[in-house]
């Protein structure tokens, strides 16, 4: 039985934002919707949803369960959620009312949704299946991750709705609580469910198995079975993007290893009383790249700050080299618009940078060649530009400071895989060429493993290969 | 939870004492600060203005010595840890009595003022919040900046001539019946409603942006709904705070409507002890009015405590 029929078209006042597509979701079956930021895959999932933004307007048809829905009548889509189409959220740890125990989140949907008599003991049968019986009486912020996760999947299923909407499920996630995530929505479709997934993460896709649409621009690129197009794609597109999962990147060869830059002896960090690591040995030289990986938490931000002379370590000596000025040990930062003052054009801050540190005005021009940014970005506020222009923004600023060292703490994590090879490969590139120490932090094991020359892995109990 | 209340109340506790002794040595330092004999204040307000001759304020002299002197002070702080607010230099009645008297009618106004203005205040938020940017939130804007910048003696001689003199709907002084609270606590929580409002529609527009109220809506639950089950309960939270943060400036509109509408509570006498130059009644008053300031925020620290287990975890 066909749970879900769409066949539509997302305009804007005057083009189509996205061009038709038409799918079907079966019970039992699952879509997915795969493309990078700007490519209308979550427009789509909006149209459906009937949330979308102010002057965009779907145009085209709607059956869900059999049944029409007027495309163009919010009222109608919205009285489906819960009841016919479950929505998954993303960051569910935000989606969670803070103010409201674990249960009653559950149980006040299946009184008021489902219409049940005895929701509280329908809510405690859920949470007992996922394995949160025992967080029943809890607050959200006194759960983990994982556990809101679970819990919001179950606030969203309670409402009985066969068809499951995933905008992003993966987003901001480490990679163990990927791996459950695809897990539970296998179970939506295991179940007889109906699951449309709206993702750019290619492992999720190809987990998840069924149907894959890749989008680009609004365009329907390409269409079929998920184990097809993902090992033989036919657009080139498609394959660019495959190509950009960092298990398929290429790897560069290292860059000869120059005089030693920084070392550690000893090294012990401790954060709120609690001691992260203890006695870490390491030197870098230039020129060289390394990678630093490890599981949230374990103190790869710390230790970054300690090697910077940020703060100090509880034990142990970090030296840097001699006759180099502190401005030439440089961060970049995870999240690009947060690393920028909001206001001024981007180019204002750069200047002052320059005019602070006396540095040439002629150096500007080349770096932003080099990182392929256009001069017109620097009359643009931070919010008028992509996520990877103002990361390679951030790198160009660094490097003006002509770094011995740079500490790049995920700096990729908040950006598309396309974008995110491009910057990594930047990044890297200019770390070889210019003699730089650059460690490299991500929680993803095959980017540090096809980046980096090296790599060094934190665990609460330090190992060093 | 209870432990993080226990050291809350310590630190309020500890904050009741600062208050006590700032007040006492500010009120009694601007009182001397004044200009003017004070035994002659005195000596007119016990005996009328006409009737002050220098025999009279020698007599007044002789009972009670030096109001400003340092001995005067220095009993007043000893009588503090007895719990002992000393006697009215007017009446030579006790100052606790007097305003143990005044204390009742200054609470009954200012709860009802407190009470009007969540009559008024968080119901128009709540509906101007549900519709940012309509002409409902754009005519409550315009309204809560015309009342916040009305000085309370303006409002209140306007409601006096419109409501009392104009209409005759209600008296325009007097205490004693319901219908005399009308006017000055409406004066009173006009002004408080129009911060309340703001406070409320800005809390609901957040609560409305927010993920979870998104997220609350997508599990099926219907507007109304999550404004009942989710959305008070974050709304709730700013707004208590600003209650107790508006007490401030409850009081000071107290000193000032009790004094138009001839409302015998706390701020009348006060003000009339600062006529008379009645040292001890203008520390007891101040002292009561700050310790109640504090005591009103331990109890929106706790209220919030209960409605948020997220301050209470910290």
């Amino acid at each position: 039985m066909t749970l879900l029929n769409a066949d539509l078209t997302v305009k804007g006042s005057q083009a189509a934002m996205v061009e038709r597509i038409a799918l079907r979701v079966a019970a039992g079956q699952s879509v997915t919707l795969i493309g990078e930021t700007g490519s209308g895959k979550s427009l789509f999932a909006q149209a459906i949803l009937g949330t979308l933004p102010p002057g965009l307007h779907a145009q085209g048809t709607l059956h869900i369960e059999g049944a029409p829905v007027a495309l163009d009548d919010p009222k109608a889509l919205a009285s489906l959620w819960g009841h016919a189409i479950s929505v998954l959220p993303q960051e569910p740890w935000r989606a969670l009312d803070p103010l409201m125990r674990a249960r009653q989140q559950v149980a006040e949907v299946h009184r008021l949704v489902a219409g049940k008599t005895n929701a509280a003991a329908a809510a405690s049968e859920d949470l007992a299946a996922l394995g949160l019986g025992q967080a029943a009486e809890r607050y959200p912020f006194e759960l983990s991750g994982g556990m809101a996760q679970r819990l919001a999947i179950a606030a969203a299923r309670a409402g009985g709705g066969r068809i499951v909407v995933a905008d992003e499920p993966t987003k901001g996630l480490d990679f163990a609580r990927r791996d459950e995530v695809a897990l539970r929505l296998r179970r939506v479709t295991d179940d007889g469910g109906a699951l449309l997934t709206i993702t750019h993460d290619l492992e999720l896709a190809e987990a998840l198995g069924g149907e894959i649409l890749v989008l680009r621009k609004g365009q329907l690129i390409e269409r079929g079975p998920a184990e097809q197009v993902l090992k033989t794609p036919t657009d080139p597109y498609t394959a660019e993007l495959i190509a950009a999962e960092p298990r398929h990147w290429q790897k560069s060869p290292s860059a000869r290893r120059g005089t030693p830059v920084l070392s550690a002896q000893g090294v012990t960090v401790e954060r709120g009383g609690r001691q992260l690591f203890e006695s870490l040995d390491l030197v870098l030289h230039a020129g060289e790249v390394v990678g630093l990986c490890g599981p949230s938490g374990v103190g790869k931000s710390s230790l970054g700050d300690t090697l910077l002379g940020i703060t100090a370590p509880a034990t142990g000596r970090v030296t840097r080299s001699d006759g180099q000025a502190r401005m030439r040990f440089q961060k970049l930062w995870q999240d690009p618009p947060a690393s920028f003052a909001p206001h001024p054009a981007l180019g204002k801050g750069l200047e002052d940078l320059m005019a602070l540190h006396g540095i040439p005005r002629d150096r500007l021009p080349p770096l932003l060649e080099r990182l392929r940014l256009e001069k017109g970005l620097l009359a643009r506020k931070p919010d008028a530009v992509s996520g990877g222009e103002l990361q390679r923004l951030s790198i160009a600023r660094a490097l003006l400071l002509d770094p011995v060292f740079l500490f790049a703490d995920e700096p990729t994590s908040r950006l598309d895989p396309l974008t995110q090879k491009e910057v990594i490969q930047l990044l890297t590139g200019l770390a070889r060429d210019q003699g730089i120490a650059l460690l490299l932090v991500s929680h993803d094991p095959d980017l540090i493993a096809s980046a980096t020359d090296r790599q060094i892995a934190l665990s609460p109990m330090l190992s060093s290969k | 939870m209870l432990l993080s209340i226990g050291r809350s109340l310590g630190w309020r506790l500890a904050q009741a004492g600062l208050v006590a002794i700032l007040v006492g040595v500010l009120s009694f330092a601007m009182m001397r600060a004044l200009p003017g004999d004070m035994i002659f204040r005195i000596a007119a307000a016990r005996f009328g203005y006409d009737n002050v001759t220098a025999e009279n304020a020698e007599l007044v002299r002789s009972q009670i010595g030096d109001p400003a002197g340092i001995s005067a002070f220095l009993g007043w702080i000893a009588g503090l840890f007895r719990g002992d607010l000393g006697t009215s230099l007017v009446t030579g009645e006790t100052v606790l009595a007097e305003i143990a008297h005044q204390f009742g009618a200054t609470a009954e106004l200012a709860g009802v003022a407190i009470l009007l203005s969540l009559l008024i205040g968080p119901p128009l938020g709540l509906w101007a919040g549900l519709h940012p940017g309509g002409w409902f939130d754009r005519a409550t804007v315009l309204l809560a900046s015309v009342f916040k910048a009305t000085p309370q003696f303006l409002l209140g001689l306007v409601l006096i001539v419109v409501v009392a003199i104009g209409m005759g709907l209600l008296p325009a002084a007097g205490h004693g019946e319901a219908r005399h609270l009308i006017l000055p606590g409406l004066t009173l929580a006009l002004g408080l409603a129009a911060n309340t409002t703001r406070i409320t529609r800005e809390a609901v527009v957040q609560a409305r942006d927010s993920d979870w109220w998104r997220f609350a809506r997508w599990k099926g639950l219907s507007e109304r709904q999550v404004v009942l089950r989710h959305g008070l309960r974050h709304v709730a939270v700013p707004v208590l705070t600003l209650i107790a943060a508006q007490f401030v400036a409850l009081m000071e509109g107290v000193v000032v409507v009790e004094t138009i509408f001839g409302w015998p509570g706390i701020g009348h006498a006060l003000v009339h002890a600062v006529f008379h130059r009645d040292v001890p009644m203008v520390q007891g008053t101040a002292l009561i009015m700050g310790l109640a300031f504090v005591l009103i925020n331990a109890l929106a620290d706790i209220a919030a405590r209960v409605l948020d287990p997220r301050e209470a975890a910290q």
